[in-house]
């Protein structure tokens, strides 16, 4: 059944009108959408991820408590009208809770108590690796020599470090806010990012346009910067996409060893952690939304990665 | 084969080194000490002071890197003028003792102006007896002098300084004593010469809990990898048979699910479900003095835990692996000669398709280890993970070096491995 609607779109779109030589934006996006609707699983996740973007984006006017909103007449409770998933320990609703949880994961990054700018902590953390790791994959890629083995031999160390370590480290050492937590995760995404960029620049610079930007006596930053990565941006995008996910999830096991945001932030992985201590007792909401809420995503995001992935290959 | 074995395992040397390093300076330069980590925030600047000085904290940091790479008993023993000896007392304490110009061993004590030696005997007795004639005098026209004194430190003692000395006494608590000694070096061989040093948070040697954590650790790992590489590879095998079949799809979905979802998430919807709801297993591990093997339901879910999300990778390695050779041409050829299905799967297919998981498993142990510390979080395993941890917030800068070096070994070593696997499974590959 599946197989035979992708294979009657497929028809449609080889029978169709032939697409003007001059795509339009909107044809294209057309096409995008196509492919995307053809997959199943992609549109489970994508709805996954809307469904949390979209909280995210109105936490304030969705919830009817504030996420540090204290009630102590009613902690530990489960489910009602009055509060939708519950209350946690010091009676703070959760579903505010989680949804100003998402605000933080996908949307604002808070840099003090006060100050917070836009883009949320995981997608800054994916952001700082790019920056990182193209400036070292590059440098390595572009210039070669002992520049690169050095780099090269430095990131192997850092790969072969098991992961979660490089965490404890980290933040265990530089201690926990979100500031922090973005660089962790820049940190341990960098290696991954200048493997690939430094492969793509290798295969790049080899390009007669590089010799051209040379021989105009360009200088080697505007030759990385603006000759090989623009023409390497396909690959490390869709890397990117990856990674996000691979941040999120980063953040909620940072939170949950208590290295995460510090309370009384949303932050979903302390969450968990805090609510792990009311599961004997015989409350387990506080542990279960913020888990079933990171899981949603991540599974979001994987599933929009996949489908789209299989989907574009099958057109192909 | 052999020059590529042996840079790779310069390369491991070379790892080690550096993370050691990067660990001692990342702890160095972060806020907080372990004085009051270890002792609570209310104790006073001078039993901060005292104590960081006992643990040979005051050192600048190259020194305290040293003396953990290489020891401190040689630069101690200079000091001293004697050599130094460590021993293993009849109760299992490790003790350090200084050899004199008889061949005896001796420690010492200050006891107001004057200094007492402890000589030991063959049968570990102590006979104390003054010992004034070793004071020297330095360019200060001070009495000094350097010896052993009975916490395993080489101390510079002076006379008539009368220092005040704190030290934590457990059950008692802070206990302030006079005459004590200047200068600290606490005395270890050094990590290069198999001692790790001492926990600065639980006092005790470090490579005694490491040993306790490092094998409930291996347990743990060991029962699971166990469970799922023969799972893994079968299921993979089936969803790889058939790609885009239903069955395909539910295990390979259902594999990225649980390989994507972060596992202390997979730990509590487990214990919800099955401990919380169902009531089946314990939700905890308590082990106390037992072993992990002595309470297997305990047990449990850890390893499923576990299970679920190392099945999921492997699975989903596994099927593209299957696909891709099942798309092969001389599987067809197979098939075309008129082969029964199960022969060419099971004869044909199957080996050529297992080279590229066993290799990724290796490369994977590296995430494993990574799991296992959340998975000993979520459970209250006592295992190396959860050692490393509490070492990491503690800034028991002993412990966590020790730990990091476990952990880098295992990695870096299992990668290894991999790659010379790989060359006997794929005889094309040729390391230089």
């Amino acid at each position: 059944m599946h197989k035979e609607t992708i294979m009657e779109k497929s028809h449609e779109i080889e029978n169709g009108a032939p697409p003007p030589s001059g795509k339009s934006r909107f044809e294209k996006l057309k096409n995008a959408a196509a492919v995307l609707f053809a997959s199943k699983t992609a549109v489970v996740g994508l709805f996954l991820v809307l469904f949390w973007v979209s909280t995210a984006l109105l936490a304030p006017y969705i919830t009817s408590y504030g996420p540090n909103d204290q009630d102590w007449k009613a902690p530990n409770q489960s489910p009602s009208w009055s509060h939708p998933l519950g209350t946690d320990e010091l009676g703070r609703d959760l579903w505010s809770r989680l949804a100003y949880g998402a605000r933080i994961v996908l949307v604002i990054l808070p840099v003090t108590d006060s100050i917070w700018i836009p883009g949320g902590t995981a997608l800054w953390g994916v952001f700082a690796s790019l920056l990182f790791g193209a400036t070292l994959g590059l440098l390595g890629g572009y210039r070669g020599g002992w520049i690169d083995e050095i780099i090269m031999r430095f990131l192997d160390a850092m790969m072969s470090v098991p992961i979660i370590l490089l965490y404890l480290i980290i933040v265990a050492a530089i201690g926990a806010s979100a500031v922090n937590v973005v660089l962790a995760i820049a940190i341990v995404g960098t290696p991954g990012v200048a493997r690939l960029v430094r492969s793509l620049a290798l295969d790049i610079r080899t390009r007669d346009y590089v010799r051209a930007a040379e021989t105009r006596g360009e200088s080697d930053a505007y030759i990385m910067f603006t000759e090989i990565l623009p023409n390497a941006k396909g690959p490390i995008i869709i890397d990117a996409m990856l990674r996000v996910g691979y941040a999120i999830f980063a953040m909620g096991t940072l939170g949950f060893l208590g290295l995460g945001l510090p309370p009384p932030s949303p932050d979903w992985g302390s969450m968990v952690a805090k609510g792990r201590e009311f599961i004997l007792i015989g409350s387990p909401w506080a542990a279960l939304w913020p888990s079933l809420a990171i899981a949603s995503l991540v599974v979001g995001l994987n599933l929009l990665a996949d489908g789209l992935r299989e989907e574009s290959m099958r057109y192909q | 084969m052999a020059k590529f074995i042996l840079r790779r395992f310069l390369l491991l040397l070379l790892t080690m080194f550096l993370v050691s390093m990067a660990v001692f300076l990342i702890a160095e330069a972060s806020p907080g000490n372990v004085a009051k980590n270890v002792l609570g925030a209310f104790i006073t600047p001078e039993q901060e002071a005292s104590f960081l000085a006992q643990m040979g904290l005051d050192k600048p940091v190259w020194q305290r890197y040293l003396y953990w790479l290489a020891g401190s008993d040689g630069h101690a023993s200079k000091k001293v003028g004697l050599p130094l000896k460590r021993i293993t007392t009849a109760k299992g304490y490790e003790e350090w003792w200084a050899v004199d110009e008889a061949g005896r061993m001796i420690r010492w004590k200050m006891q107001g102006e004057s200094l007492v030696a402890l000589v030991r005997g063959e049968t570990g007795d102590e006979t104390e007896s003054e010992d004034n004639g070793r004071w020297t005098t330095d360019e200060n026209g001070k009495s000094i002098f350097w010896g052993v004194d009975r916490q395993n430190h080489a101390v510079l003692w002076e006379k008539g300084a009368d220092r005040e000395v704190w030290s934590f006494v457990v059950g008692k608590g802070w206990m302030k004593t006079t005459g004590g000694p200047v200068q600290y070096i606490p005395l270890k061989k050094g990590f290069l010469r198999g001692d790790p040093g001492v926990s600065l948070r639980t006092g005790r040697p470090v490579g005694k809990s490491m040993f306790v954590r490092l094998r409930n650790s291996l347990v743990l790992a060991g029962i699971a990898f166990v469970i799922v590489m023969p799972l893994a590879l079968v299921l993979g095998i089936i969803a790889g048979l058939k790609e885009g079949s239903l069955k395909d799809r539910f295990l390979s979905i259902s594999g990225m699910m649980f390989s994507v979802i972060p596992e202390f998430a997979t730990g509590i919807f487990l214990i919800l479900i099955m401990s919380h709801w169902l009531q089946l297993v314990p939700g905890a591990t308590v082990f106390g003095e037992k072993a992990p093997w002595e309470r297997p339901d305990m047990l449990v879910l850890p390893v499923l835990t576990l299970t679920l999300i190392e099945l999921g990778y492997v699975l989903r390695i596994t099927r593209a692996s299957m696909s891709e050779v099942m798309r092969s041409p001389y599987i067809r050829t197979a098939f075309l000669k008129g082969l029964p299905y199960w022969r060419v799967v099971t004869g044909h297919a199957v080996r050529n398709a297992l080279i590229a998981p066993i290799t990724v498993i290796m490369l994977h142990v590296n995430w494993l280890l990574g799991g296992i510390v959340i998975v000993e979080v979520v459970f209250g395993y006592p295992g190396l993970g959860q050692y490393l941890l509490d070492s990491a917030l503690y800034k028991d800068i002993n412990a966590l070096e020790a730990g990091t070096m476990i952990m880098v070994l295992l990695a870096v070593s299992t990668q290894l491995v991999a790659d010379i696997i790989y060359t006997f499974l794929n005889p094309r590959i040729r390391y230089a």
